[in-house]
């Protein structure tokens, strides 16, 4: 086999599984709610500040729920990041920049051109000026964010993975979450300590689950929601570094260590002087089956630009996500349907070449609170969000950019050129919409990997350093092809960057636990479902 | 000054952390009181001159037939009362971890828990214990008067220092409790679980297959029961052994004076787990495997050749 | 049944542990604050015991900062009635002035049963049970790992070396709960709407400074640089030999 089009191994959204009619058997506690937001995420939980202070404002009572697969809030929240704070501004208007939980503003930026052994300094590109911006980690943020919506009477469900879509005709009703305290057969553990699924049911449900949202993947195809472009994604592998030598800039990488049939670069973001976060990402559409981000990432760090920062330090945390690149063209034709909308990164709201998301995905939270509120009080239309999204800065901001990440897919150069016409032009070149296939559908060339990286930290170790303990014996929550080719086994382990899948003599093995819920391989393999509530990772401050 | 040491028996034999305790009180410097509670004479407690004791006295009750709470508490409490010591000190076993906050109590005084070091300081004690999970030591001085402090077993190697110790028996006066020891059941037989094994033996994925296992099952029955079998995670994903057997991340995290890893690379879940051993040996076949960075001791080669011959080097030692 | 359930706040078990600036104390930046493993086991056994009585309540008392509110939260969720706080910025490190500080709020109310976990995993320590139990003169069984209760009578099993001990103990009584009593409930999502309805009290305390003191929290010495003995069973000799004379193990 010397080519590989992972499409062909990937199995079909369960549909069948994800869309439940409401009233089905199998559930134990149910609970009615006004308004039912999936994901603790910055969009979820501005969207639930938002409507719990519209209600207050209003002297109205609202039953706020917000559901979150992760033990606590925060912990399968993972993001660079560079934070824009002007929809915190609009969220909490009477607080200060400073109020809010960023670690520090930008000062100084610098962006190179890698080599193996030497680095360019680039012009920082317009789109990517971080003056006014401030460095944060976004398990601080939800968790910031989280305490807020709890002062203002918001329901918190942490541990609770929403696994199923009730609808009702062609209307949402709620979620089911997934099943918790059952063996890897299915059947509850010894000491009973199982617990059936349980059904919350809302007026209105916000599916704000963050990257390549099951349930929203799943509405978007039950309710045929296409869109102009398939969405595609890129994968980020983070470090959280203690070091011994300070550092005082943010600062991006391009080129080396990825090939140039790759689109992606690095980040290395000062939390503090000495505490420092960098990272991988590399966009799922690369050519070269062998290519592992997280051995790209191990490469990365031997570069002595980062050697020398992190020489005597300690790595802290380890963690890995998913990013929804498609910009504009992939965004759902709706974000709204009967009884339910679309937020954040479920949705696609990330502009890549400002590497921003996060703002976004909380405006997209804080348009939806307003619609969904006036729904309630009026009976108006839930498209009042896809309005509001549409006359905003969000879609000005994924319009002006649309065609720059997509000319990628014509190699590093190729499309760097043709970014940089986009920026000279506000986004009018080339004046047509870029047509991208799935990632899925990329035709990956197999090759054997280029030699072994001895140096750096193995998967295992990066998966202890995720802080997941998940319960070994849970069952298996990952939907593979039966009996991939070698090659494609091998994929996918290059794929995933936390050892879940590994090829062996006698097939594909699947380490199920290890899954930190990155969602990588569900882009382009194997499916990924919900487990136990509070499995996976636990990030304190990625 | 003089320290109380607090023996340990069971059916009227003395417990191998008798030595310890004596070891450590011995260290403080001043004279050494050895103290257990018993129905009759123990059988051991006239060695412990041996090991620095000034003195063994034993407290004779019906009661002491089986461990007592509330008598032996009572018992040792007036004891210590009325002899003055600066310092009372305890095992951290089952036992000891039970009675001492007792005593402490009616003395009006806490413990000083689970210490892997103890030295005095002026009028009082410096004493060190392991806090979180083992993951850091806390120094903490002590200036309760007495101070009753408790030993993490198997730390205080015992010394001998001989001195021409003298012996008192005293049938002491006190109440049953309320709380009785009915019966002591036996721990089930074969399943010595790798959290309370002394030795063990863990293997990984070098041992290629399921049934390859008895290799270390073997090598555990040649420690005499004292051993038991642990696993890396790999192969207990794999489906080769219970997941109760499981050292490291969501597996057991274990402490043993003897720790075997055979064919385990050493990924850092499976080091946390078992770091906190005394004695780490490893076998493996790459010498580059970070398994070795943590073994005091490492072979390197085949398994399949290497743990046969230890096994029977074993079996010769423990006759 | 009248059930008190003594909790405490900790970090959880995988915290990786940095020394504060202080050179005494756990840098808390970035930790994750639970419920003591073992406490859990303690709330679950409450709250069976309460199902089984068909009546009763269970109070949940916790000695530790404001923050700790939450940890109160958490085992209200599993269904525990009410809370109280004593709320104090630092748990002091003498047990014996923690225990006294829990052992005068549980002195104005009669109990049936007073239940700690087994130990705490930060400090390790696993005495406040019991020295709460002396102080207010109740009958304590430490380590408890199966239970049986009938009336005011009850008996339980606790793990000793190479053995496990049955002990008689008449109620009211302190109980220490260990591993293997029962398995813990996850909290319903019910559980945690009715948690935050439930009366939680909070009372502020000012333990003693007691006669323990933190001298300091250092991290464990590293592991001796380890050797490689030899290859192959050539060198298994020269182990036994190490094992026995240098390590002293065998």
């Amino acid at each position: 086999m010397d080519k590989i089009v992972p499409a062909q191994y990937q199995p079909a959204l369960p549909l069948e599984k994800l869309i439940l009619q409401d009233g089905s058997d199998g559930a134990g506690d149910r609970m009615e709610l006004d308004v039912l937001i999936v994901g603790a995420g910055p969009a979820g939980l501005a969207c639930a500040i938002e409507l719990a202070k519209l209600a207050k404002a209003d002297g109205t009572e609202l039953n706020i729920a917000v559901l979150e697969k992760a033990e606590a809030l925060g912990e399968h929240s993972l993001s660079g990041a560079v934070v824009n704070p002007r929809a915190f501004r609009e969220l909490l208007p009477d607080l200060k920049d400073s109020d809010f939980p960023f670690r520090g503003p930008v000062t100084k930026e610098a962006v190179y051109l890698l080599t193996p052994g030497s680095k360019l300094r680039l012009p920082t590109p317009p789109t990517m000026h971080n003056r006014g911006h401030y460095v944060a980690s976004l398990c601080e943020i939800v968790r910031w964010l989280g305490a807020k919506a709890e002062e203002l009477g918001v329901n918190l469900f942490t541990g609770f993975p929403a696994a199923q879509l009730l609808v009702r005709d062609s209307a949402v009703a709620g979620v089911r979450t997934a099943a918790a305290g059952l063996d890897r057969d299915g059947t509850p553990t010894a000491g009973g300590g199982g617990q059936a699924p349980n059904d919350l049911v809302a007026k209105v449900t916000a599916l704000a689950e963050g990257t390549r949202g099951l349930l929203a993947q799943a509405w978007c195809q039950w309710q045929r929601v296409p869109s102009a472009n398939p969405q595609i994604f890129a994968l980020g592998v983070k470090e959280l570094w203690e070091t011994t030598q300070p550092l005082d800039r943010v600062i991006h990488t391009l080129g080396w260590p990825l090939p140039s049939d790759a689109f992606g670069g690095s980040f290395v973001y000062p939390l503090e002087p000495n505490l420092v976060a960098l990272g991988l990402v590399v966009g799922l559409d690369y050519r070269d089956a062998a290519l592992d981000v997280h051995v790209l990432l191990q490469q990365f760090k031997q570069h002595p630009l980062v050697r020398a920062l992190l020489a005597g330090g300690e790595m802290i945390e380890w963690g890995a996500k998913t990013i929804p690149e498609g910009g504009f063209y992939s965004l759902p034709e709706r974000r709204s349907g009967d009884r339910v909308v679309l937020l954040g990164d479920a949705a696609g709201f990330v502009d890549v070449p400002s590497l921003k998301g996060i703002h976004y995905a909380m405006q997209s939270g804080i348009y939806a609170a307003r619609a969904i509120f006036h729904n309630l009080k009026d009976g108006s239309a839930l498209t009042e969000y896809d309005r509001l999204v549409n006359a905003s800065y969000v879609a000005a901001d994924l319009y002006r950019t649309r065609n720059m990440r997509l000319a990628f897919r014509d190699g590093f150069y190729l499309g760097g050129i043709q970014a940089a016409l986009m920026t000279l032009t506000g986004g009018r070149f080339p004046g047509r919409k870029y047509r991208m296939h799935a990632d899925a559908e990329v035709e990956r060339r197999v090759s054997t990997p280029s030699g072994v990286v001895k140096s750096g930290i193995s998967k295992v170790d990066a998966v202890f350093k995720s802080g997941n303990a998940t319960r070994d014996t849970i069952p298996s929550h990952l939907i593979a092809a039966q009996d991939v080719p070698s090659d494609v086994a091998r994929f996918y382990s290059h794929v995933c960057p936390a050892g879940v899948y590994e090829a062996t003599d006698s097939g594909l093995r699947i380490n199920a636990p290890n899954c930190v819920d990155c969602k990588a391989t569900d882009v382009l393999g194997p499916r990924w479902t919900p487990r136990e509530g509070g499995s996976g990772p636990k990030y304190k401050r990625m | 000054m003089t320290t109380l040491a607090v023996l340990e028996q069971r059916d009227g034999t003395l417990r191998k952390i008798s030595h310890e305790v004596v070891t450590a009180a011995q260290r403080l410097g001043g004279a050494v009181e050895a103290v257990v509670c018993a129905t009759g004479p123990v059988q051991g407690a006239d060695q412990l001159g041996k090991f620095g004791a000034d003195k063994v006295v034993t407290l004779t009750n019906p009661a002491f037939a089986r461990y007592a709470p509330e008598a032996c508490a009572q018992a040792l409490a007036e004891r210590a009362k009325q002899g003055g010591y600066r310092t009372i000190v305890f095992g951290a076993t089952a036992t000891g971890k039970d009675l001492a906050p007792r005593v402490a109590a009616q003395l009006g005084v806490g413990v000083a828990e689970d210490l892997t070091d103890l030295a005095a300081d002026g009028g009082g004690l410096v004493v060190t214990r392991p806090v979180y999970a083992g993951k850091a030591l806390l120094k903490v001085k002590v200036a309760a008067q007495p101070a009753v402090v408790s030993l993490r077993p198997n730390v205080f190697t015992p010394v001998e220092r001989p001195k021409a110790g003298t012996a008192e028996t005293v049938a002491v006066n006190v109440a049953a409790g309320r709380v009785t020891v009915r019966e002591i059941k036996a721990a089930p037989a074969g399943t010595l679980d790798v959290a309370e094994a002394q030795i063990i033996i863990s293997g990984g994925r070098g041992l290629k297959e399921p049934a390859n296992f008895k290799v270390l099952e073997e090598l555990a029955r040649a420690f005499g029961g004292q051993a038991a079998v642990g696993a890396s995670r790999a192969v207990v994903d794999a489906g080769w052994r219970a997941h109760a057997d499981q050292v490291g991340q969501t597996g057991k995290t274990v402490s043993p004076s003897l720790y075997i890893a055979v064919g385990i690379s050493g990924a850092i879940q499976h080091l946390a787990g078992m770091r906190t051993s005394k004695v780490i040996v490893a076998i493996n076949k790459d010498k580059d495997a970070p398994i070795f960075k943590v073994a005091d001791y490492g072979v390197v080669g085949d398994l399949f050749e290497i743990v046969p011959k230890l096994t029977e080097e074993i079996r010769k030692l423990h006759g | 049944m009248k059930i008190a359930v003594c909790i405490k706040r900790v970090p959880d078990s995988e915290t990786r542990v940095k020394i504060a600036a202080d050179g005494k104390s756990l840098d808390a930046a970035g930790v994750k604050f639970v419920l003591n493993p073992y406490d859990e086991f303690a709330v679950e056994e409450a709250l069976r015991r309460k199902e089984t009585a068909g009546a009763g309540e269970v109070a949940v008392i916790c000695l530790g900062p404001a923050a700790a509110q939450e940890t109160i939260r958490t085992a209200l969720a599993m269904g525990a009635d009410r809370g109280v706080l004593l709320q104090a910025d630092k748990i002091p490190a003498d047990p014996f002035e923690t225990a006294k500080v829990i052992a005068a709020e549980l002195n104005s109310t009669s109990w049936d049963l007073i239940l700690f976990g087994r130990m705490a995993i930060d400090d390790y320590n696993t005495q406040v049970g019991t020295l709460v139990a002396e102080l207010l003169g109740l009958p304590c069984v430490t380590a408890v790992s199966h239970l049986d209760l009938e009336g005011t009578k009850g008996v339980a099993e606790r793990e000793i070396e190479g053995g496990i001990e049955v002990v008689d103990f008449p109620l009211p009584a302190v109980l220490t709960t260990d591993k293997g009593l029962n398995e813990p409930r996850y909290p319903a999502l019910k559980g945690i709407m009715a948690a935050k309805k439930k009366p939680l009290e909070v009372k502020p305390v000012q333990p003693g400074v007691g006669a323990l003191e933190v001298a300091a929290l250092t991290p464990p010495p590293e592991r001796k640089e380890g050797k490689i003995v030899g290859e192959g069973a050539g060198a298994v000799g020269e182990l036994v030999r190490l094992l026995r004379e240098e390590a002293k193990v065998l």
